[in-house]
C-alpha cells in the first residue's frame, strides 16, 4: 500500500504539469503511454502535445488516449525506419511522412541517401503528399534531391510547388516540372537562395 | 509518312513556347485485315533550344470474325527523352473484344503493363469500354476507361467525331477526367482539320487542350499547330506537339493545401536565428481571432488587430524549426486550419493546419 502510494507520488512528481489539463483518468492513461514511450527511447513532447491538442479541441478522454497511443506507435515505426539515432524532430517529420502515405522503406532510403538532419526532407515529403502530389512521385523526387540538395533548396522547391498548385497546376505535374526545372537536372545550382524572389516558370 | 510543322504550346507549369517538329511514321496493315504494326517518332525543338525525342510502336492481331464478335490482342512500347534530363518508357499489352455490325459496334478492353520514369517502374492496368457509330461521311466514338498507374487512378470519358466535308477531314474530341486520385480532373478537347493539297500532301491545323497521359508521361497542355503531311494520306490524327519532358503522374488541383474555408489566411514570416516568428492572419469581418498550436502548448492565444489593417491580426511566437500544427478560431467558433497551411485531418475528427518552419 505504502509502496503504491509512493509510486503514484513519484509518477505525479515526474509527470508534465501541462497534463494537469486532462481529467485524472485520461491523464493517468496518457502518462502511462508517455512513460512507456520514454522508456523505449521515444520523444515524449509530441505525445504531450497531442494530448493537449485533444483537450483544447474538447475531445473525449478515450479519443485523446487513442490519439496519443497511435502517435507513439507511429513514432516507433519512424524510428525503426530512420534508425535509433534519429532526433525527435526527425521522428515527428517521419511520422508526418508515414501518415501522408510514404512507406517506412522510403524513410530508410532517405536516411541512406542523405546526411542528417533529415527533418526538412521528411517534412517536404509529407507536405508534398498532403498537397496532393502522388506519394510515389513525391518520394522519387525527394530521394532524387536527397544526396546533394540543401534544406533551403528543398524548402524553396516545396514553396514553388505550392505556388504552382495555388495557381491551378495539378500537384503531380507541378512537383515533376519543378523538380526538372530546379532539382533533378542539377540539384543545387538552379535553386533560388532563401529570401530571393521565386524563379518564374521557364520555357520548355 | 512524314509530318512537319510548327506549334505554339503551353504545357502546364511552363511558359508558352514556340516549337518546330518533325514526325516520321510507318504503318503496315495485313492484307486481309488480320492486324497491323505501326511506329512513330517525333523530334521537337523548343525556342529555348531544348529538344524532345519520342518514339512509340504498336501492333495488333485480330482473330477472325465469329458472327459479330472479334478478338484483338495487341501491345505497344514507347520511350521519350526531354533534353537528356528526363526519360520515360512504357510497355503495354492489351486484349479487346469487339462486337460489331455494319455501322455500329462496341468493345471491351483491358491492358496491363509497366510505365517507368527514371528508375521507378510502376504497374499499369486499364479497363475500358466504348461504342462507335459510322456514317457515310462521319463517325462518332465514345468511351470510358479506368486507369491505374502506381498509386494513381483516374477515369476518362471521351467522345470524338470525324466529319468529311468538301474533301476536308475534321476531327474533334471532347473528354473529361473524373474520379481521379492523383491524375487531375477537368474537361479537355481538341479540334483539327486535314486539308489535302495534292495526292500525297496535306495541310494540318490543330488546336486544343489535352490531359496528361500518365502511362506515356506526356504533360497536359494546350496548343495551336500547323504543319504539312507528306506521304500516304489517311485518317490518322494530326500530330500533337509532344511533351517537353517525361513526367510522373498528373494530379488533381485543389487538394488539401493553401485553400481553406476558414475565412482566415495565415502568413508566417521568419527573420532567422532566434527571432520570434511573426504571424499575420487575414480574417475580414472578424471580431476576435484566437490561435492555438504546439508552439502555445495548445493554449488559445488571442491575436492583436493590426495597426495598419482592420482585417489583419498579428502575433509573434518563438518556434523551433520543423513541422508544426496550428488551428485558428474566429469569433469563438470552431477550430479550423487556416489557409496558408497544409490542411490535414487531426486525430479528433477535425482538421489541423500543418506548416513547415525552415
Amino acid at each position: 500500500m505504502i509502496l503504491t502510494v509512493l509510486l503514484l507520488m513519484t509518477q505525479v512528481a515526474v509527470q508534465d504539469p501541462r497534463l494537469e489539463r486532462l481529467d485524472p483518468e485520461t491523464r493517468s492513461l496518457v502518462v502511462s503511454v508517455v512513460d512507456s514511450a520514454r522508456a523505449a527511447g521515444l520523444p515524449s513532447e509530441p505525445l504531450i502535445q497531442r494530448a493537449l491538442e485533444g483537450v483544447t479541441k474538447g475531445a473525449q478522454g478515450p479519443r485523446i488516449v487513442a490519439a496519443v497511443r497511435r502517435l507513439a506507435t507511429d513514432l516507433g515505426t519512424a524510428r525503426g525506419a530512420l534508425g535509433s539515432g534519429a532526433t525527435a524532430p526527425e521522428l515527428e517529420a517521419g511520422v508526418a511522412a508515414l501518415r501522408a502515405g510514404a512507406g517506412p522503406q522510403v524513410l530508410t532510403q532517405l536516411r541512406e541517401a542523405r546526411r542528417p538532419p533529415l527533418t526538412m526532407a521528411l517534412a517536404v515529403l509529407a507536405d508534398l503528399v498532403t498537397s496532393g502530389v502522388p506519394v510515389d512521385s513525391a518520394s522519387a523526387i525527394v530521394l532524387a534531391f536527397a544526396p546533394t540538395a540543401r534544406d533551403a533548396d528543398l524548402v524553396e522547391f516545396r514553396r514553388a510547388v505550392e505556388r504552382d498548385i495555388s495557381l491551378g497546376a495539378p500537384p503531380g505535374a507541378a512537383a515533376s516540372v519543378r523538380a526538372l526545372n530546379t532539382g533533378i537536372r542539377s540539384t543545387t545550382d538552379a535553386a533560388v537562395p532563401p529570401g530571393q524572389p521565386p524563379r518564374p516558370p521557364s520555357r520548355p | 509518312m512524314l509530318d512537319a510543322g510548327i506549334s505554339y504550346v503551353e504545357y502546364d507549369g511552363f511558359l508558352p513556347s514556340g516549337a518546330a517538329s518533325i514526325a516520321p511514321s510507318v504503318r503496315w496493315d495485313h492484307p486481309r485485315g488480320r492486324g497491323f504494326v505501326s511506329a512513330r517518332g517525333t523530334y521537337l525543338r523548343f525556342e529555348s533550344g531544348n529538344r524532345s525525342l519520342d518514339f512509340s510502336a504498336r501492333g495488333s492481331f485480330f482473330v477472325p470474325l465469329a458472327r459479330r464478335w472479334r478478338g484483338e490482342l495487341g501491345g505497344g512500347v514507347g520511350a521519350s527523352d526531354y533534353a537528356s534530363i528526363a526519360r520515360f518508357s512504357h510497355g503495354i499489352v492489351d486484349a479487346r473484344i469487339h462486337l460489331m455490325d455494319q455501322s455500329r459496334g462496341g468493345w471491351l478492353a483491358t491492358s496491363v503493363g509497366r510505365s517507368s520514369f527514371g528508375d521507378g517502374p510502376r504497374p499499369v492496368a486499364v479497363i475500358a469500354m466504348g461504342v462507335w457509330l459510322l456514317g457515310n461521311d462521319a463517325s462518332i466514338f465514345a468511351s470510358i476507361d479506368r486507369s491505374f498507374v502506381g498509386d494513381t487512378a483516374y477515369s476518362d470519358l471521351r467522345s470524338s467525331a470525324r466529319v468529311q466535308r468538301g474533301g476536308i477531314q475534321f476531327d474533334g474530341t471532347l473528354g473529361a477526367r473524373v474520379f481521379s486520385t492523383g491524375a487531375g480532373q477537368g474537361v479537355y478537347g481538341e479540334a483539327s482539320a486535314l486539308v489535302p493539297l495534292g495526292r500525297s500532301t496535306a495541310l494540318i491545323v490543330a488546336a486544343g487542350r489535352y490531359p496528361t497521359d500518365v502511362i506515356t508521361g506526356s504533360i497536359a497542355g494546350r496548343y495551336v499547330s500547323a504543319g504539312f503531311r507528306l506521304g500516304k494520306l489517311g485518317f490518322s490524327r494530326p500530330a500533337r506537339p509532344q511533351q517537353p519532358q517525361a513526367v510522373i503522374p498528373y494530379s488533381s488541383g485543389g487538394a488539401a493545401g493553401s485553400g481553406s474555408p476558414a475565412g482566415a489566411r495565415l502568413e508566417i514570416r521568419t527573420r532567422g536565428g532566434d527571432e520570434p516568428v511573426q504571424f499575420t492572419l487575414y480574417a475580414p469581418g472578424a471580431v476576435a481571432i484566437e490561435i492555438s498550436g504546439d508552439f502555445t502548448d495548445w493554449q488559445p492565444i488571442q491575436l492583436q488587430r493590426s495597426a495598419t489593417s482592420r482585417d489583419a491580426w498579428e502575433g509573434s511566437f518563438r518556434i523551433a524549426r520543423g513541422i508544426h500544427r496550428i488551428n485558428v478560431r474566429r469569433d469563438g467558433g470552431a477550430w479550423m486550419a487556416p489557409a496558408g497551411t497544409t490542411r490535414s485531418a487531426d486525430d479528433f475528427g477535425g482538421e489541423v493546419g500543418v506548416f513547415l518552419l525552415p
